[in-house]
């Protein structure tokens, strides 16, 4: 439960969060195409983050 | 958003999804042993045939050769398409069909050389085994072209699918922080909760997978389109003259397009045939560029198979150019294992998605289950998801 449950949040506060881990999703997508080495790795690192917060929201011990 | 344009998205987002769901189920499930191909294709292959040990120096043997080496073991067959193996330094493959039309159907059978001493390594007849079916399940559920489509068709309604769920994510999502899970509520709520979660966190590779997905089940017709265009051309100073008797020299053909093409490297060449993946009358040497992102664009270069001549060497039309860009965007085997790793934790992530999508709406349909449960949440705009 979150203390501010009765505030209506606005659209930009709804997407702030799925708009950021789009685009680290779309960074992680192209970068691998762009190179190798470092741009594997940017696309491991920017891709791993969403599936990091997939993890801390939505696993059964997480908060 | 007013309480109608919910509705109507409420609508949209549950008929496409109904409609495509268990077919996407399908393509995440049968998809999933998919990206690990080449890993499980390595584990059940018996030995990896190589070429043996040679100084660097050793110069490359006649391509002609290879291929009369190739027509002495099976005089019956058909050499379709010779290629420099990808994985293999040294290793040049030839493909032979029994008919010369070589149905799509039907593998071809592959022998392997080695490229400096001719000597034959072995050969695959490639009739599949699981994971063929499985690729094939996925491609077109055994129904070729039509499936293909079908499934392209599907993957369509679930792209809509995801974009109605973005709009709906909105008034689902006002009083809720981002990616709170109501566990202390009825399970339908703790399962909407978590399918808007998934769902919102995904969303960019959901849709970047699916519209790759939808680009490959249009790639025949795209092909032939393509080829409709081009062969009349190529095909109009040969019409009416018999058949090649004797083929021009492929070393040569292969020659001729690295200097045409002198920033690529030739990745394959078409023999003369009656396949549609090449011509009657042309060596067509498909050639690859050499950077990360021009090594996924190919370029053909059509040869006179019977005087040697150019014909042409020109970029493919821009919708086969973003289709061959858009495949690795949809086996996500393009940046190493752990890439392949990441795509299958989001295809485990999307049948959760879809998964928990069935749940909500078999819920729902139960009235006097549903009727309670409405009651508790928060976001009345919500209510009208899924309603009949």
């Amino acid at each position: 439960m979150t203390t501010n449950r009765t505030r209506h949040q606005t659209v930009s506060d709804i997407f702030r969060w799925p708009f950021w881990l789009g685009v680290l999703a779309a960074v992680g997508m192209a970068s691998a195409l762009f190179g190798n080495d470092g741009w594997d790795t940017l696309s491991w690192l920017a891709m791993a983050i969403p599936i990091a917060v997939i993890a801390w929201k939505a696993l059964p011990g997480a908060r | 958003m007013t309480a109608r344009s919910v509705k109507w998205w409420s609508q949209i987002h549950k008929w496409t999804s109904l409609v495509c769901t268990l077919f996407l189920l399908m393509l995440c499930i049968t998809g999933l042993p998919l990206i690990f191909h080449d890993e499980i294709d390595d584990f059940f292959k018996s030995a990896d045939v190589s070429a043996r040990e040679l100084p660097a120096s050793t110069p490359q043997a006649s391509l002609n050769r290879i291929v009369e080496a190739a027509h002495a073991r099976y005089p019956q067959r058909y050499i379709q398409i010779l290629n420099w193996d990808q994985d293999r330094a040294n290793i040049v493959n030839l493909f032979l069909s029994e008919t010369p039309e070589s149905p799509a159907g039907k593998r071809p059978l592959k022998l392997s050389f080695d490229s400096r001493t001719a000597e034959f390594l072995e050969q695959d007849a490639q009739d599949g085994g699981l994971m063929q079916a499985i690729r094939i399940i996925h491609r077109d559920m055994f129904l070729g072209l039509p499936g293909e489509l079908f499934l392209g068709l599907m993957g369509l309604l679930f792209v809509i699918a995801v974009i109605s769920g973005i709009v709906l994510y909105a008034p689902f999502m006002r009083r809720l922080e981002f990616g709170e899970v109501r566990r202390a509520s009825a399970p339908r709520i703790k399962w909407l909760d978590l399918h808007n979660l998934l769902g919102a966190v995904t969303l960019v590779w959901l849709a970047a997978v699916g519209l790759t997905g939808i680009m490959n089940t249009i790639s025949l017709p795209l092909f032939t389109a393509w080829r409709a265009q081009v062969m009349p051309e190529l095909i109009a100073p040969h019409q009416g003259k018999p058949p090649i008797t004797k083929l021009g020299s492929i070393d040569e053909a292969v020659a001729l397009a690295r200097n045409v093409l002198s920033d690529n490297t030739p990745v394959s060449v078409i023999l003369p045939t009656q396949a549609r993946f090449g011509t009657p009358r042309h060596f067509f040497v498909w050639t690859k560029g050499t950077s990360p992102i021009t090594s996924r664009l190919f370029t053909p270069v059509l040869i006179d198979a019977e005087n040697g001549q150019l014909v042409r060497a020109s970029g493919l039309p821009w919708y086969l150019r973003a289709l061959q860009v858009s495949r690795p965007l949809h086996f996500g085997d393009y940046g190493g294992l752990p890439l392949k790793i990441i795509w299958a934790v989001l295809d485990l992530t999307a049948i959760v998605v879809l998964a928990s999508g069935i749940f909500l709406w078999v819920r729902k349909r139960r009235p006097s289950d549903a009727a309670n449960k409405i009651r508790s949440q928060p976001v009345t705009a919500a209510t009208s998801l899924f309603r009949s």
